[in-house]
Parts: C-alpha cells; structure tokens; sequence
C-alpha cells in the first residue's frame, strides 16, 4: 500500500483500466505524462502520486478524484497496541 | 529491468571501475614508498579526466543500445521521459549521497586534527566522493524496485 504520513492511500486504476476497454498501462502512461513504470508502481501500490498526477489520472478516465483514491487514515491507537 | 535501472547500473559500475582503479593505484604507491603528494595529485587529475571520459561515452553507448534494443523488442520509438517519480528517486539519492559525503568530509577534518598529514585529508575526500556516489546509485536502485 501507498504510505503518506499517518495513512494509506489506495487507487482503483487497474479496475478503471479494465472498464475503459482494458486500457494498456502504456497508454494510460502516455495520457498522464508519466512514464509505465510509474503506472506500474501506482497500481502495486508502490508510489502515491502527487496531487497534480492523481487529478491528472482521474481526468484521463473522466471521473472524480474520489473514484480513483482513496485515502485510509491509520487508528493510532489500534496500531501502538498491536506492536 | 527499466531504462532508469539500466542507466543506473552503468554509472554504478564506472564508480566502482574507476574507484578501484583509483585504489590499486594509491596501494601500490604506498608499497613502492612513492605515496608523494607529486604523484597523487597527477593521479587525482587522471582518475578526474578518466571519470568525466567514461560518463560521457557510457551514458551516450547506453542510450544508443537501450533504444536498439527497445525498438527491436517493441517495435515502437523509445521514450526517455522523466517523471515525477524519476526526480523524487533522484532527490532521494543525491540527499543519501550528500550524507556520506558529510561524513566524509568530516572524517578529513578530523584526520587534521588528530595531525595527519594533509595527502591523507585529500585521499579521504576523494574517496568519500567516491562512496557518496556508489551509495547514492545504490540507494537510486533500492528506491526503484522497492518502491517508497
């Protein structure tokens, strides 16, 4: 999962991939201005993009920011008594 | 294996190439007793000149056979675009080189105050300049394939 500060950020860009006519990482790529790599991170949940890209991504696809991340804050509480 | 890794990879291996060479060279200084400050400085320039020689020719050689290689592989242009997540990997990278690069320097600062003579301050800062960049190309990789 993405990691940014005390949350997660999850992205359901393969799912909107898949409901564009299974849209190829590498055009989605070419749309957003980043490189497969990038979109290949994103989906593994290896990279959280910046706030320009994530708008960028939801406009290549034409749908709101929300529908495409999605952001889980951690329960700090939960966390420090599970360690 | 992407074209940022590969490129990576490359510069990491002229590091080590050209700080082994730098090393070899100031080992056998040492047992010859010609350890002078006449012969490491006509060694520093060479190790300099030989640096800047081999990036250059590696990074354009590299270029070249990646986009051979991706054209005939793919079949399409290559692209050799940076983006956001190039640059923070770079970020990242040159702030862990820049790191043991302070250490470094701290580590020549020292050996003048512990009352070593300055040929050994200048070999200290080379090779921490040396290992900041093998450290930074290190870490570079790490960031790629773990991601952050």
């Amino acid at each position: 999962m993405g990691k940014s500060g005390k949350g997660r950020i999850t992205n359901n860009i393969r799912k909107l991939r898949f409901f564009q006519d299974e849209m190829t990482q590498q055009e989605l790529a070419k749309r957003a201005g980043v490189t497969r790599q990038t979109i290949i991170a994103m989906e593994q949940a290896r990279y959280s993009p910046s706030l320009e890209l994530a708008f960028r991504i939801a406009h290549v696809f034409d749908v709101p920011l929300d529908e495409v991340f999605s952001y889980e804050p951690v329960d700090e509480s939960n966390q420090s008594s599970n360690k | 294996m992407t074209y940022q890794e590969k490129n990576i990879t490359v510069f990491l291996m002229n590091n080590i190439l050209i700080f082994g060479y730098y090393l070899t060279n100031v080992v056998r200084m040492v047992q010859e007793n010609s350890f002078n400050s006449l012969n490491i400085f006509s060694l520093w320039g060479a190790v300099i000149v030989l640096m800047i020689i081999i990036t250059i020719i590696s990074v354009i050689v590299t270029q070249i056979v990646f986009a051979i290689i991706h054209q005939i592989k793919t079949n399409e242009e290559p692209t050799f675009i940076e983006d956001e997540r190039d640059k923070l990997i770079e970020l990242r990278g040159t702030r862990n080189a820049y790191g043991v690069f302070s250490l470094g320097v701290f580590a020549a600062m020292l050996s003048l105050v512990l009352g070593q003579p300055s040929l050994v301050m200048f070999n200290l800062l080379i090779a921490s300049s040396f290992a900041s960049e093998i450290f930074g190309n290190i870490s570079r990789l790490y960031f790629y394939r773990r991601g952050f």
